[in-house]
């Protein structure tokens, strides 16, 4: 259920997440588009006429001219601040104008839904897959020169650019719409435009911000390369018609590079700028992109030897603890000791951020960055006799040890099965991997036979798991775990998506092939009273820490910390007494 | 005296399937009054039909066929006044409250939208009323627990006034030992406040304790109704019985292998009982 | 079915929306667009003679007592038959001929330019967001530089570099012009030769946008529970890293690929003209300078064609590595 490479700390949102993280990326970004548009909105005042012809053609960077001459004797620097300008204003015009459009089209037609959403949606993917450029320069060329100012350039590229953010608008807008938080202002009486403006806007702010942005440099570039072909805006003068008209003097072929180098490096520098811009709205809109720390050398110790405790028990859990490196480390397993015996099932119950599930992957050392095991030791006694020290395996023998002795049965309703590709790919892929021997007959016959042990029909292995029910899903992963024959199954909240009828079903299969086939079980779950009736022995887990850990008959009947009874407590019995209710029933009956 | 009065409801879904447009009946023909003071719960299992028939009370689906009557003080409720009377509380208190917007927003903007004084004071009282502090009122919903917002999301049904609360499933995403804190001041405010409430839930055990009367719902239709006692400790339908035998019952360990199979479930297939739908349309 | 039904009746229903494009905009020219074109056809040398007076009207729909309406359907009727009009530029060939003429060379150069593009955007975000927190992080922004610098810039710079100064490649050109066009090892050597430099313009401008792609869905991919399954079943590394992974990080760079495809025609165009490339860029240009508006609404339809049909393979592909798509219901 809860995820461990989650960092357990809260994600500032409001207003403060729609502001970037602070980052070298989004430092330099910010600096770029500051420095250019600073040239091109002030630099205009300080330079000369761009215009200005003089009898000192292509003179070198030096001097008077700073960035030298063109074929004519003007200015380059001149010309760059006031072409900037001209290409930032085209550029914002686009932005704004685009962005309004995709705004319109995505925004407006997923939240109507329905026909109005059917139409623009088909509208927005037309404009979409007609290719955009050929069709600008159609439209410029028709334009007589005379009336193509910026403005003109500006509306045509508008509508050309603006349905690719409409469609991710859609999909983000889709999405929200059916958040409960709009459902809730629906029902509170908010009308449609307060509830599009204020409940879901804000929350696109940060995607709308990074559409805007994509507008703009593709603005800039398609103005660059129309100009450069010609059809650029006629009245007023970008980097792209210096670059047109640099490319015209033969500047790469004079070599005179100062004349065409720096129009095309400040578009470069200025689309570099917005899309490191771009990479920090990015991060807010999926935190999963944000920059992790570097990967540390997973240290491997030396094995230590362990003593048996006990014939009777597989596996071992002695003062574990697994820290969460970030700002201030959370401690989510404290010290914890677990012994499961061979054939028991061990139940691990908690709330969520109890540190259950952490300690269930550190077994298994699947816990991620920044999770990481301070101390403590977990060991694997083997059927034969041997013991392995599971956190100083290498990473060879630790993929070998996986799934073979200890497997895994996740909360599989969801997205425990690889969305596409077969069942039996999935189960196959393990005993490629750990039984290479095998061949393709042994491996089907081994496939099916799995699946008929946990009662799913071998035709089943052909299909995709979205053709599965979420019982049936939960079986087939099960039947996975089952492959190997391991000796220890860790169940990660198998049952908690799934109707109650259906769970019924899954823990006695679960039951059922521990006693035909004897691996031991830790089962983690919050249902305490589904423990109470299926475990054998049952650890409760505050805070990281094992607060109770007794039979299950001991737990139910003399549950010994305080945390243990309020968690009893907190289920009401079906058939007994209300326990914590203070409900009284009042009024005439039905 | 009744709050409420839904009869005959009915929801149909249009899928297209190919060039074929298929008809789902979500909920099929079902009747219910809620009465100020008392709780009426609606228990099903996913694709009842009991969400949907919470949504379509909240207005926020309509009703294919049937009618949905508010009255207060034995007057029909004009349409526009509806949401006045008729509020919801939803389930996942994570997706319920605005990322971007105060407590204070939440709160106030359904006390303006109803033409309520909606002033900080107000804010702050609603606060009281759920028992939580004023300090609230300028948060945002990530600083606050789970069991927090759910009872913002509570104040927030209770602010335009409303006397009619249906509330999908308010704890079912709640941690285990805030549950009943939640149930309890919902059962609190029904007291106080003569609430007409309908509790949605798959779980049998609060249905229970938390509700007067319980309707139990499967694919879309009302199998079985009555006092709550009498529902989950003598259940008459066979529906009723496989729901009431396969919640957790720590009283009856070693009870699972017990069961035969076939009863409940057939193997590997998603739960299917279609022979009591048959019966039940008969 | 459903799925491509579906993919096909929207293809159908943008062609046709090209199409009328296509009719109007010359219509909703302001003035009186005959003139305004003959007399700049005079200022270019062109032929300025009834025909070409008649082909422009043609064009426009002026000069002429039809209906909108019927001019639009016999407009269609043309088009089916293939029947593109005649180019004024080269009066009196007919459009279709040089369309015939340059499509293959742009074909082949866009089309194995952007593939490799695809192909190795995709590797690459693949290890880059498998491996992060590595020294490979830092190829993200080094390819945005490349995705901001204009095309024909870009190009431009190549040229100067490789083939002006260093001399690898040559200046422009399809082929060796000493040789005649055919299917011998000579010629098809020469055309490689000649189409390597424009081609790696498009990839290297092109492969930015693929990477960052492919690499945000491998860093979300990889915090899902599948790969987690994965890696509990001991799977190796680069197994779990392709058919875990991978294979699921690709479909949204699959399914956005019609956005991508508009950025690479339109860069393709601007570079053939750079290195007078004699595709269908070079000639859309050409025909823009000489005013010959037949031309021009030709290559187009054709790039449209073209390009719809690239998005309809790759949704058709789509389908097939998604089997979600395939459910009927």
């Amino acid at each position: 259920m809860t995820n461990p490479s989650a960092v357990p700390a809260a994600a500032p949102r409001g207003w403060r997440a729609m502001l970037p993280r602070r980052s070298p990326k989004l430092l330099v970004g910010v600096g770029l588009i500051a420095v250019i548009a600073l040239f091109g909105v002030v630099g205009p005042l300080f330079v000369g006429d761009p215009a200005t012809i003089r009898d000192v053609g292509l003179t070198p960077p030096g001097g008077d001219f700073p960035l030298g001459t063109t074929l004519t004797g003007q200015d380059i620097l001149a010309q760059l601040a006031h072409a900037t300008r001209g290409s930032l204003y085209i550029g914002l015009l686009v932005g704004v104008m685009a962005t309004f459009l995709s705004a319109l089209f995505g925004i407006v037609g997923s939240y109507a839904g329905g026909y109005v959403d059917e139409a623009f949606s088909l509208f927005s993917n037309v404009m979409l897959v007609i290719p955009g450029l050929p069709l600008v320069i159609v439209i410029s060329a028709f334009v007589p020169a005379d009336q193509r100012g910026s403005w003109t350039i500006a509306v045509v590229l508008a509508i050309t650019g603006w349905a690719a953010s409409a469609r991710v608008l859609r999909a983000q807008t889709l999405s929200l719409r059916n958040r409960d938080y709009v459902a809730a202002a629906r029902v509170s009486g908010e009308p449609a435009w307060r509830v599009i403006g204020v409940e879901i806007l804000p929350n696109l702010l940060p995607l709308l911000a990074s559409q805007f942005v994509f507008s703009v440099v593709y603005a800039i570039l398609s103005e660059a390369g129309l100009s450069f072909l010609g059809l650029g805006a006629s009245n007023s003068s970008t980097l792209g018609t210096m670059l047109y008209y640099a490319q015209n003097g033969f500047a790469l072929q004079r070599d005179a590079w100062w004349w065409f180098v720096p129009p095309g490096l400040i578009i470069a520098l200025f689309g570099c700028g917005l899309a490191l811009v771009n990479f920090s709205i990015d991060e807010i809109i999926n935190p999963k992109l944000r920059d992790v720390p570097k990967r540390g050398k997973q240290q491997n110790r030396a094995p230590q030897p362990a003593e048996r405790p006990d014939d009777d028990v597989v596996l071992t859990v002695d003062g574990l603890s697994v820290v969460y490196q970030v700002g201030t480390p959370v401690h989510a397993v404290k010290d914890v000791s677990i012994t499961l015996r061979r054939g028991e099932i061990l139940g691990l119950a908690g709330e969520s951020g109890c540190g259950k599930t952490t300690l269930a992957y550190a077994v298994n050392r699947l816990h991620r960055p920044p999770a990481e095991v301070t101390t403590g030791k977990v060991t694997f006694h083997d059927r034969d006799g041997t013991d392995t020290d599971i956190l100083a395996l290498k990473p060879a023998e630790l993929r070998e040890f996986r799934w073979s002795k200890l497997s895994m049965v996740f909360q599989g309703a969801m997205n425990a099965l690889n969305p596409v590709i077969t069942v039996q790919a999935q189960l196959e892929d393990v005993l490629t991997t750990h039984r290479p021997e095998m061949t393709k007959a042994q491996r089907r016959v081994r496939c099916e036979e799995v699946l008929r042990l946990v009662g799913v029909d071998v035709r089943r292995l052909t299909s995709f798991p979205h053709e599965l029910s979420g019982g049936m899903r939960q079986r087939v992963m099960i039947a996975m775990a089952l492959l190997l024959d391991p000796q220890v199954m860790i169940m990660d909240e198998p049952t908690t998506a799934l109707d109650v009828v259906v769970q019924r079903g899954i823990l006695r299969e679960i039951l059922r092939l521990r006693d035909e086939i004897g691996f031991a079980v830790l089962f983690i779950t919050h249902d305490l009273p589904l423990l109470l009736e299926l475990a054998d022995r049952i650890a409760v887990m505050k805070d990281g820490e094992v607060v109770e850990y007794a039979t299950a008959e001991q737990v139910y009947a003399a549950p010994a910390h305080p945390y243990t009874r309020k968690l009893l407590d907190s289920f009401p019995s079906l058939t007994g007494e209300r326990g914590a209710f203070v409900r009284e029933t009042s009024g005439s009956p039905l | 005296m009744t709050a409420l009065e839904a009869k005959d409801l009915v929801k149909d879904f249009h899928v297209r399937v190919g060039l074929r447009r298929i008809n789902l009946r979500a909920v099929n023909g079902v009747s219910f009054t809620l009465t100020p003071g008392r709780t009426v719960a609606l228990v099903g299992e996913s694709g009842s039909g009991k969400s949907t028939i919470a949504r379509m009370i909240a207005r926020l689906e309509k009703p294919s066929a049937g009618s949905i009557r508010v009255t207060a003080n034995d007057r029909e409720v004009p349409s526009k006044h509806y949401r006045n009377h008729v509020q919801m509380v939803f389930q996942d208190p994570f997706a319920s409250l605005n990322p971007f917007h105060t407590i204070a927003h939440h709160l106030a903007r359904p006390l303006k939208l109803h033409g309520r004084p909606h002033g900080h004071d107000e804010v702050i009282k609603l606060l009281a009323r759920v028992s939580l502090p004023a300090d609230m009122a300028h948060r945002r919903p990530h600083e606050l627990s789970g069991g927090q917002r759910q009872r913002v999301a509570i104040a927030r049904a209770l602010a335009p006034g409303a006397k009619v609360v249906v509330a999908d499933e308010p704890v079912s995403m709640l941690d285990v030992s805030i549950r009943l804190g939640v149930l309890n001041l919902l059962a609190r405010l029904q007291r106080e406040e003569q609430l007409a409430v309908l509790y949605i839930t798959h779980d049998l055990a609060t249905a229970r304790h938390f509700s007067d009367d319980i309707l139990v719902l499967y694919k879309g239709r009302v199998v079985e109704r009555g006092p709550a006692d009498d529902v989950i400790l003598n259940p008459q339908h066979p529906y009723t019985k496989i729901l009431a035998s396969a919640a957790p019952n720590p009283d009856a360990r070693g009870r699972l292998l017990d069961i035969d199979p076939a009863d409940v479930e057939e193997a590997g297939s998603a739960p299917s009982y279609d022979h009591y739908t048959d019966e039940l349309s008969q | 079915m459903r799925y491509y039904a579906r993919k096909l009746a929207f293809y159908l229903v943008a062609f046709w929306a090209a199409l009328t494009l296509n009719f109007f905009i010359p219509r909703l020219m302001p003035g009186n667009p005959v003139d305004i074109l003959m007399a700049k056809l005079a200022q270019r040398g062109g032929t300025v003679d009834p025909a070409a007076r008649r082909a422009y009207e043609l064009l426009l729909g002026s000069g002429t007592d039809e209906s909108l309406l019927s001019q639009y359907f016999s407009y269609l009727g043309n088009m089916f038959r293939g029947d593109l009009g005649v180019s004024v530029s080269s009066f009196p060939t007919p459009v279709s001929d040089i369309i015939a003429e340059a499509l293959p060379w742009t074909l082949v150069l866009v089309g194995i330019a952007t593939f490799l593009s695809f192909a190795l955007g995709v590797v690459l975000g693949t290890l880059v967001g498998w491996r992060r927190g590595t020294w490979l992080d830092s190829l993200v922004p080094a390819t945005t530089v490349l995705a901001a610098v204009p095309y024909f810039w870009l190009a431009l710079i190549l040229v100067a570099l490789l083939a002006s100064g260093l001399g690898w490649f040559p200046l422009l050109g399809g082929y060796d012009v000493v040789l005649s066009p055919g299917w011998d090892l000579e010629f098809i050597g020469s055309a490689v030769y000649h189409g390597t430099l424009p081609a790696l313009t498009i990839v290297l401008s092109s492969v930015g946008g693929w990477l960052l792609g492919m690499r945000n869905m491998m860093v979300s991919t990889t915090s899902e529970d599948y790969v987690l399954t994965a890696q509990a079943k001991g799977l190796r590394d680069s197994r779990i890293m392709i058919r875990y992974a991978a294979r699921n990080a690709v479909l949204p760079s699959v399914a956005g690929f019609a956005i991508s495809l508009g950025f690479v025609v339109a860069g393709s165009i601007i570079t053939e003209q750079v290195f007078s490339y004699p595709g269908i860029g070079s000639k859309l240009l050409q025909a823009v300078q000489n005013n010959d508006y037949a031309l021009m609404q030709g290559i187009f339809l054709v790039i449209t064609v073209a390009v719809l049909g690239a998005n309809l393979v790759v949704d058709l592909l789509y389908a097939l590595i998604d089997p979600r798509t395939r459910v009927s219901g």
